[in-house]
């Protein structure tokens, strides 16, 4: 069982010997369920850490933040930060090490265990409690999550009100860490798939039908890519909006932008969008299902990211975010990839 | 905005015959920056060329397309004549109308609706090509060679007699190869090793000749006209300037062991010369085999070394060397006696492979030119020669003809009937092939002289039987079985890369074919070259081939190499990677796919080494970011091809 | 009758393989239809997905990537990564409904002008009973 107490102590204990620049963490919110990040300096404000299902955000998102502070820092406290991060998380900091963004000195890893079960699908939770408010979530003793509502504490099975992610989750508890939290429990996932296979089994005309319909609600606000982790590109090809301009920007460079797809939220276009971030996240993506629980419009796009992932390990054996020293998966090849496909 | 020139080529009928080249060149004076289109009868011609010239001269042209054929073909040409009208030769491209359209289509409109968007294609490119000069680097004036049979020696000489310093580096510890290991050579006879030894004493006293036998090409760097290579020159325990080869060693070495130069068919000692020619002229001590380098252990050849050759403690040494052209002859291996095991081969002693046969024949060998069968040394009267064992069968073995077997064959069964008058040889053929000089003379005289009978069909089963060597085949001329009592079977086995040959490719980054022989660069204009620039290739490496052949090839490379170190600078292709370092995040992914090494990492962005870099683009297609790109062939030129080539 | 329709195709060729392949046919007057506007590439491993996507959304009906064999890559690997790069892309295109046959990939060597010649045919015949490809096209 992870000791709420055992991480703040270890936080506050690194703050103090002044092992880290600061802890990004999870504390309570003022509005809603759902925590928000913390930004931790003083040992003193340990004590508003919290670690309970609803912690669903991927805070290595904040590491992308942190770089480009220090690069812009002259003398930037070389210190590492420390991160509490969970399995899936963790996983993320392993891609980002492979793609040298971070460096393993740059983190203190604060690992916690998903004790067995992950964390919470705010919507599915709400159906649960028919109308009902919750107003604070916790791991239970026997997988399930014990929730408190303004008419007491009810008792609910983690597999009916886990973030779909979870169910398929490929470590419940962090594999790279400085130290962990909780225990290495290990949930036998039957198919990390499973998910895929109701869109996998359409028709191809059902299933065109289908993303269609998704993508074209598509407004292009990018929340998906703004929350991603490895979306860490200073400007995107999808869409040039962001392109860095520095001094040594030359009039030639910026005449030579492409436009791969308008900036209308057409069909057309947000395919070659949504298609540009699915590939470009193939063998990145650690499935921390933020992209699709941030989206406005609901539109399933973890099921894009997802359907490479599955892709990269059928074809190629390739499981995301779990050594840091490997190549990428399309950085790298093996003299028998299958080629059935080529005439 | 750029001013753009077109110019449609007729190419006689070859183009105009399909495709309307009024209308392209009308089509494209419309195109937007197009501020000149015409057609000419044959734009390559002289006349053709001035018109270009003239042209950009005129109508102060910033780039030309040519609409004609292949760029493989006249790319050079116009680009020369851009070159003369004082444009960079970048600012000319090609739109290939002929190959890719002309000949290929018969219907006219629509063959030109097509040349239309090839070519805006191609001017949709050249106006967003950059002006590029060529790279220049100063050339490292030496070569390696890489092998020392009769290919490697024979380029060594070559390059050596041309006046540059070559390193021959050879794994086995003497050099020679297979070739020192035969009896006679197809078709005049001649003793292999008489002429052989002559070529193998040249290289060891060749001044300009730094020979390293019993050492192997560890790693390689660098980039034509200027290599680095690491050479391990493995220990042979024997220091060859005191051994006086005096022979005692071997008296006293208690180990025996298969001896390689005989092909297992004689032993050896752990401490050897591999034969009495051997260059150099020492003793090897081989280290897999001998009891141990600890005087405990044995210490036996110490013991007796008179002048103190031996010395247990010689190190392994890595040697490194710079060199500015590679030519590599690592020549061939027998096909493994695991793979071939239908014909009793490795199973019966008295069924030996090819090499093992010119063994028995050789005057040096085993039995002093007897012809014995290995297992009771009695003469054979009746041998069956098989060949194609192993080549020419897809579904078994290897697809490929080893192309030498049908002349050493007949060579075989000619030379066992001048030492067995009264035998019978018997060859079991597939096709006879003999193209070559006097190589078809030579069959006939195997047949019609020495009475050899050559059997079309294949061996279906060989056992032993009573002491005999039961051979089952066909004789599909005659529609007949055939069963022989055979006092001894050789089989004319398949060739293939020489053993490690593969791990050497990789390690150059040369590529192989899919029998593991190593490519060369054009398999009609460039057999010489690999597809590495400055590296070269010769003799059986490349592919099944006899001595006149491995002996001209290796010349050819030789000559190929003297053309890189004979020039002051070499010029470089300057379509290379180019990093925007605004965008690249230093992930690293362009790095681990650069097959030339050309890419790295520096202060967390990456580094492009234009001399390594071939401009393949891979880098490109793998980065997130694009922060890389080839110049000249950018995702935004791409990005424009697309669009003319949709119609857009 | 309606006139046939006749698919657009895109083909990126490599320029030492499959370029020089499609020379072959030529020069060897070999006939196929003339749906394909061929772009030579350096290797079939610089083909970027979004080289891919962009045709479609530009309106292609068919798109090709042609590479050397394995083995055979005049830069030693290149079409390795495309194999694998490619085989995504692919599955992507797939799995939100696009037809299999609008995007294909082969192995075309310098000497397979007769392969070229086939491949274009078949892709060609392929496409023809689908009509234009609409999903993916600019619509504006």
């Amino acid at each position: 069982m992870v000791n709420l107490e055992e991480l703040k102590k270890e936080a506050s204990q690194i703050l103090k010997e002044g092992k880290v620049k600061y802890i990004i963490g999870f504390q309570r919110g003022s509005n809603g369920l759902l925590p928000v990040p913390a930004f931790i300096k003083n040992p003193k404000d340990v004590e508003k850490l919290v670690w309970d299902p609803t912690c669903v955000y991927n805070l290595t998102l904040f590491l992308q933040d942190e770089k480009r502070k220090k690069t812009k820092e002259k003398e930037p406290d070389e210190r590492p930060v420390g991160i509490v991060v969970k399995g899936c998380d963790s996983r993320a900091i392993n891609v980002l090490l492979q793609e040298e963004f971070i460096k393993r000195d740059d983190v203190y890893v604060l690992g916690v265990s998903c004790e067995n079960t992950g964390v919470l699908d705010e919507k599915k939770l709400a159906k649960k409690l028919k109308g009902k408010k919750a107003k604070k979530v916790e791991f239970g003793a026997n997988d399930d999550f014990v929730i408190t509502t303004e008419d007491g504490n009810i008792k609910i099975a983690a597999q009916e009100v886990l973030a779909e992610r979870c169910l398929e989750c490929k470590a419940h508890f962090p594999v790279i860490y400085d130290v962990l939290i909780g225990e290495k429990t290990k949930r036998n996932v039957e198919n990390p798939f499973k998910s895929l296979e109701k869109i996998e089994s359409l028709p191809p005309e059902e299933r065109w039908k289908f993303w269609k319909e998704q993508i074209e609600k598509c407004i292009r606000c990018y929340a998906c890519r703004s929350v991603c982790p490895m979306c860490y590109c200073d400007e995107c090809v999808a869409d040039t909006i962001n392109f860095v301009v520095t001094p040594d920007t030359s009039a030639e460079e910026k005449a030579q932008k492409i436009k791969w797809l308008e900036k209308s939220p057409v069909s057309s276009e947000n395919f070659v969008y949504h298609f540009v971030r699915a590939i470009h996240l193939a063998g990145r993506c650690i499935d921390c299902g933020e992209c699709e629980r941030v989206c406005p419009l609901d539109i399933p796009v973890r099921f894009l990211n997802k359907k490479l992932e599955k892709e990269a390990k059928e074809l190629f054996d390739y499981d995301v975010g779990f050594d840091p020293d490997k190549p990428s998966l399309v950085s790298s090849f093996k003299d028998d990839d299958p080629e059935d496909f080529i005439r | 905005m750029k001013r753009t020139g077109v110019f449609v080529c007729h190419c006689g009928i070859n183009i105009a015959g399909t495709v309307d080249v009024k209308k392209v060149s009308e089509e494209l004076s419309k195109h937007s920056g197009v501020v000149h289109a015409e057609d000419y009868i044959y734009a390559c011609s002289d006349p053709g060329q001035n018109i270009i010239i003239d042209a950009i001269k005129e109508k102060k042209l910033d780039n030309v397309v040519i609409a004609c054929c292949s760029p493989n073909l006249h790319e050079t040409t116009f680009r020369n004549a851009a070159k003369t009208a004082g444009l960079n030769e970048f600012q000319c491209e090609i739109a290939n109308i002929r190959e890719q359209c002309s000949w290929v289509h018969k219907d006219m409109e629509k063959a030109t609706d097509k040349a239309i968007k090839l070519t805006r294609s191609a001017v949709q490119r050249v106006r967003r090509n950059e002006p590029l000069e060529p790279i220049s680097v100063p050339v490292t004036r030496r070569a390696l060679v890489i092998g020392g049979g009769i290919a490697g020696i024979q380029s060594a000489l070559d390059l050596a007699n041309t006046g540059f310093e070559v390193i021959l580096v050879e794994r086995e510890p003497s050099i020679g190869g297979h070739m020192i290991q035969l009896s006679e050579t197809f078709p005049t006879l001649d003793c292999s090793q008489c002429i052989m030894t002559p070529k193998m004493v040249e290289v060891s006293k060749h001044p300009k000749i730094k020979l390293m036998t019993y050492s192997e090409v560890q790693e390689i760097s660098g980039y034509v006209g200027n290599f680095k290579v690491k050479i391990l020159k493995k220990p042979t325990y024997v220091y060859a300037d005191k051994c006086t080869l005096c022979d005692e060693c071997t008296k006293v070495c208690p180990v025996a062991v298969p001896d390689e130069f005989n092909l297992g068919l004689t032993a050896r000692r752990a401490i050897y010369i591999p034969f009495p020619q051997a260059i150099p002229a020492t003793f090897t001590l081989d280290i897999k085999n001998c009891p141990g380098l600890l005087p405990i252990a044995c210490g036996k050849c110490t013991d007796v070394c008179e002048p103190g050759a031996i010395d247990y403690d010689m190190k392994p040494e890595i040697v490194e060397e710079e060199v500015g052209a590679i030519i590599v002859a690592t020549g061939y291996d027998l096909y493994e006696k695991e793979l071939l095991t239908e014909y009793g081969y490795g199973k019966y002693p008295d069924v030996l492979d090819g090499l093992q046969f010119e063994r028995l024949l050789s005057a040096s060998g085993p039995t002093m030119g007897k012809v014995l069968r290995p297992s009771d040394h009695k003469e054979p009267k009746e041998v069956v020669f098989i060949q194609c064992a192993g080549s020419r069968d897809p579904e078994l073995h290897c697809a490929y003809c080893s192309k030498i077997c049908c002349m050493y064959t007949a060579k075989h069964a000619m030379l066992y009937k001048h030492h067995v008058p009264d035998g019978q040889a018997y060859i079991f053929y597939i096709d006879i092939r003999s193209g070559g000089k006097d190589y078809e003379e030579f069959v006939q005289r195997a047949v019609e002289d020495d009475g050899v009978l050559y059997l079309r069909g294949k061996v279906s089963k060989v056992f032993e039987d009573k002491g005999k060597i039961k051979v089952w085949g066909v004789d599909t001329l005659a529609g007949k079985d055939i069963e022989i009592d055979a006092d001894m079977v050789v089989l004319a086995t398949a060739m293939r890369p020489s053993k490690g040959a593969d791990e050497l490719a990789r390690k150059l980054k040369i590529a192989m074919d899919k029998d593991g022989f190593l490519a060369e660069a054009h398999p009609k204009l460039k057999p010489l070259e690999s597809v590495t620039s400055g590296m070269f290739l010769a003799g059986a490496a490349q592919a099944p081939k006899d001595i006149p052949e491995a002996v001209a090839q290796a010349s050819g490379a030789a000559g190929k190499a003297i053309s890189i170190l004979s020039q002051e600078r070499l010029y470089h292709a300057p379509t290379v990677a180019e990093v925007n370092v605004n965008l690249c995040t230093g992930c690293g992914m362009c790095v681990q796919v650069c097959p030339y090494d050309s890419l790295s990492l520096k202060d967390g962005k990456v580094e492009v080494n234009e001399v390594l870099c071939e401009g393949c683009g891979t880098c490109s297609a793998t980065c997130l970011r694009a922060a890389i790109q080839v110049k000249n062939m950018t995702p935004l030129q791409v990005n424009e091809m697309i669009k003319a080539a949709l119609g857009g | 009758m309606a006139e046939e329709f006749e698919p657009k195709i895109v083909a990126f060729l490599c320029k030492w393989c499959s370029s020089a392949g499609s020379d072959l046919a030529g020069v060897s007057r070999m006939q196929y239809p003339p749906n394909v506007i061929p772009i030579t590439v350096m290797c079939s491993g610089s083909v970027s997905p979004l080289y891919i996507f962009s045709a479609f959304n530009k309106g292609a009906d068919g798109v090709l990537v042609s590479g050397c064999h394995p083995g055979d890559c005049h830069y030693i690997k290149g079409n390795f990564y495309a194999r694998r790069r490619i085989a995504l892309v692919k599955k992507l295109l797939e799995y939100v409904g696009l037809e299999p046959e609008r995007f294909q990939m082969s192995w075309i060597s310098a000497a397979e002008g007769v392969k070229y010649t086939k491949v274009i045919k078949d892709f060609v015949q392929e496409l023809k009973p689908l009509g234009p490809q609409k999903k993916l096209r600019r619509t504006q």
